[in-house]
C-alpha cells in the first residue's frame, strides 16, 4: 500500500458522500463556466470582421428617435466615409408572435461596403439589389425555423405589414440572426416618412476613424437631428450598458456560487475528519505527524474538488464546445466559447475550495491530542 | 540518566487535570521502574489514573511534572514532532477497541506504521508477514476488519504494534471487549511477546485472572501506587 493509495481509500469510504459532493462541485462549477462564458459574449465587443472600421450614427437623444434620410448624401460626402446604409429596426411578428430575431430594414448596395464579413453567393446579392420585396435570413434563423430561399415572409410591424421573399441565406456575421430587407421598401410600404434608425457606415482607414467620427457630429450639430457617431466597439459598449451593471450582477451570482459552494465543501470535509477522529488519533499514536495528517486531509479535499472540477469545467468544455450552442439557446448565444481563461479561473476556484475546505479540520486535527482522539471512541 | 537494566525508569510523575477552576490530580508523584522483558499489569479502579500513567510512558500525553525515562529518553523533553518519530521506532500500541482502520485490510492495517519508515515495499511484505504469522493470521491477510472475529482483529492490533519491531508494547485493556476464549489467546500472545521475543509490556486490566497472566502487577489508587 502507498500513502495515496490510503488516501483514495480514505475518500470514498462513504461513496454517496463522496458521490454528492463530486456532484455539487462539479455542478456548481459548470454554472459558474457557464456564467463567465455569458457575461464574455454578452460583452465582448466584435473584433476583426471589419469592425475596427465601423461606425455606427444614431440620433444623440437616444437610439429610440429616428434620423431624417437626407442626412444620407451629407454623409457620403464627409472625407474617409467608404459606404453608408441605413439600419433601421422594424420590430415585426412573425406568425402572429414577436419574432426571435432581429429585423432591420438596409440598403443593399451600401451594405456590401460595410458588412464586409457577410457572406452570400453573387445570385443572392444581386436579387436582393434588383428585387424591392427580397429580403435575406441570417443562416442561425433560417435553420431554427427552416426557411430557404424562394420563401415569402411576413411581418407584421408597428407601421407597417411587409412582405417579403427570401432571396439568400448569409453567414460569416458575429451574429447570424438577423433578417435584412430594403429601406427604399420599407418607406414604400408607408414606412417612417424619410427616416431611418439608425446609418451604419464604413471608414477608408483606422487612421481616419477619429476624424470621420468628429465630422459626422459637428455636420448635424445644432439640427433637428443631432447624433452621435461611435465606433462599433464603443456603440456596443453603450448598448451593454443600458442593461444596466450586468458585470456586478453576474459576479455577484459567481460569488455566491462560489461561497455556497465552499460552505458545503467545508461541511462535508468537516464530517469526513469528524467521524474520523479516532482514526487520526491513531495515526498520531502510531507515529504520523501533523504535517502529515494535514497532507491527508488536504490531498483528500482537494482531489474531491479536482475531480468535481474535472466533470463540471471538462463537461461545459464539451458540451460548449462540441455542443450545438445556438440551438441550445435559441439562437440567442451564436457561440459560446469557454477560453482557456474561463478553465484557468474556474480551476484555480476548486483548487482554492479544495484548501480551504480543507484548513478546519485540519486545525481540529492539529489541535487534538491523541489521548482526546481516544476518547471518542471509549 | 542510568538505566540499571531498566526499561522504564519514572520519578515523581504528576498529572494534573484543570477542569474549569477544579484541578483533579490523576497521578501524584509516581517513582516506577520497569524492567526489559517484563510483562507489567496495571491495576485499579476506574479513574485511579492508570490509563493516564501508560499514555505518559508511551508518549501521547504528557505530565504536569517529573520525569519519564524510556530506554535512556526523557519523552517529557521531547517536542510533539520528536514524540511522533519516537513512538514510530519504540512503542506498540493496543486498545481495548481494536483500532483498527476499516477501509484497510488486515495487511494493510499492519502495515500502516511501516509507511513511515525508508523499507522499501518488498521488505514492509516480509515484516508484515512475520507480524502476521506470529499472531497466527497469515491466512487473513486480505480480510477487512469488518470480515474478523474480535479475537482475530485484536491480534491484527497486535501484529501492528508488533511490526516496527519496538521494545515497549503498551496495552489499554486489550481484552475488555473479547469473550473469555478470545481473551485467553490475546493475553498468551502478549505473554509469549514477553517470554520469548524479549518485548516489555505494560498492560492495563480490571481483570485480575488477565493481570495474572503479567510478571508483576501494580495497583493504582487515587493517582497514587497502593503496592
Amino acid at each position: 500500500m502507498t500513502l495515496g493509495a490510503f488516501i483514495i481509500k480514505n475518500a470514498l469510504r462513504n461513496k454517496r458522500r463522496a458521490t454528492l459532493s463530486i456532484l455539487s462541485v462539479a455542478v456548481s462549477l459548470f454554472l459558474l463556466v457557464l456564467l463567465l462564458v455569458a457575461l464574455r459574449e454578452i460583452t465582448l465587443p466584435v473584433e476583426g470582421a471589419g469592425a475596427e472600421l465601423r461606425v455606427a450614427v444614431r440620433n444623440k437623444i437616444s437610439i429610440a428617435n429616428l434620423l431624417p434620410s437626407k442626412q444620407l448624401p451629407i454623409i457620403q460626402k464627409i472625407p474617409g466615409v467608404a459606404a453608408v446604409t441605413p439600419f433601421t429596426w422594424f420590430g415585426g411578428k412573425y406568425k402572429g408572435e414577436q419574432a426571435t430575431f432581429a429585423q432591420f430594414a438596409i440598403d443593399p448596395k451600401a451594405m456590401r461596403g460595410v458588412f464586409t464579413e457577410l457572406k452570400m453567393d453573387p445570385a443572392s446579392y444581386a436579387a436582393f439589389e434588383n428585387e424591392r420585396d427580397a429580403c435575406i435570413i441570417g443562416k442561425i434563423t433560417a435553420d431554427k425555423y427552416h426557411m430557404k430561399v424562394g420563401d415569402k415572409i411576413t411581418l407584421e410591424g408597428p407601421i407597417a405589414t411587409i412582405d417579403c421573399k427570401i432571396v439568400g441565406i448569409y453567414a460569416g456575421t458575429p451574429d447570424d440572426r438577423n433578417m435584412l430587407f430594403r429601406q427604399d421598401y420599407l418607406d414604400e410600404a408607408g414606412g417612417l416618412n424619410g427616416q431611418v434608425g439608425m446609418w451604419w457606415l464604413k471608414v477608408d482607414s483606422a487612421q481616419d476613424m477619429p476624424r470621420v467620427i468628429q465630422a459626422i457630429d459637428r455636420a448635424f450639430e445644432n439640427t433637428s437631428a443631432e447624433v452621435r457617431a461611435e465606433s462599433e466597439r464603443a456603440f456596443q459598449l453603450s448598448f451593454i450598458s443600458m442593461w444596466g451593471n450586468i458585470k456586478l450582477l453576474v459576479g455577484l451570482i459567481c460569488s455566491a456560487v462560489i461561497f455556497t459552494l465552499l460552505l458545503v465543501s467545508a461541511s462535508t470535509m468537516s464530517m469526513a475528519v469528524r467521524e474520523r477522529f479516532r482514526e487520526l488519533a491513531i495515526l498520531k499514536a502510531i507515529g504520523f505527524r501533523r504535517r502529515e495528517l494535514f497532507v491527508f486531509i488536504l490531498a483528500e479535499s482537494f482531489g474531491l474538488a479536482a475531480v468535481g472540477a474535472l466533470i463540471g469545467v471538462g463537461g461545459a468544455y464539451l458540451l460548449f464546445t462540441y455542443g450545438d450552442v445556438g440551438k441550445m439557446t435559441n439562437g440567442y448565444f451564436p457561440s459560446f466559447e469557454v477560453t482557456s481563461r474561463i478553465i484557468g479561473l474556474s480551476t484555480l476556484v476548486a483548487a482554492l475550495l479544495g484548501i480551504v475546505a480543507s484548513i478546519m479540520p485540519s486545525i481540529a486535527v492539529a489541535k487534538m491530542s491523541v489521548t482526546e482522539g481516544l476518547k471518542t471512541l471509549d | 540518566m542510568a538505566t540499571n537494566g531498566n526499561i522504564v525508569s519514572i520519578r515523581n510523575l504528576s498529572k494534573i487535570y484543570a477542569q474549569g477552576e477544579i484541578q483533579v490530580t490523576a497521578l501524584d508523584k509516581i517513582s516506577l521502574d520497569i524492567a526489559a522483558g517484563e510483562f507489567l499489569t496495571l491495576m485499579g479502579p476506574s479513574g485511579s489514573g492508570k490509563s493516564t500513567l501508560l499514555h505518559i510512558l508511551a508518549g501521547i500525553d504528557r505530565p504536569t511534572s517529573g520525569e519519564c525515562h524510556v530506554q535512556g529518553i526523557d519523552v517529557t523533553k521531547l517536542n510533539e514532532s520528536q514524540l511522533a518519530d519516537w513512538r514510530n521506532q519504540n512503542v506498540g500500541f493496543v486498545f481495548q477497541t481494536f483500532n483498527l482502520l476499516p477501509v484497510l485490510t488486515a495487511y494493510e492495517n499492519v502495515e500502516l506504521p511501516l509507511l513511515l519508515t525508508r523499507l522499501s515495499r518488498s521488505q514492509r511484505r516480509r515484516q508484515v508477514e512475520i507480524a502476521l504469522s506470529l499472531v497466527g493470521l497469515a491466512d487473513r491477510m486480505k480480510h477487512l476488519p469488518k470480515q474478523l472475529s474480535g479475537g482475530q482483529e485484536q491480534r491484527v492490533a497486535i501484529a501492528r504494534a508488533l511490526v516496527t519491531d519496538p521494545k515497549l508494547i503498551v496495552a489499554d485493556e486489550p481484552t475488555g471487549n473479547l469473550d473469555s476464549h478470545s481473551a485467553t489467546e490475546i493475553l498468551g500472545v502478549l505473554r509469549s511477546l514477553s517470554q520469548e521475543s524479549g518485548k516489555t509490556v505494560i498492560m492495563v486490566t480490571h481483570d485480575p485472572k488477565a493481570a495474572a497472566f503479567g510478571t508483576r502487577t501494580i495497583h493504582l489508587e487515587k493517582g497514587e501506587l497502593s503496592k
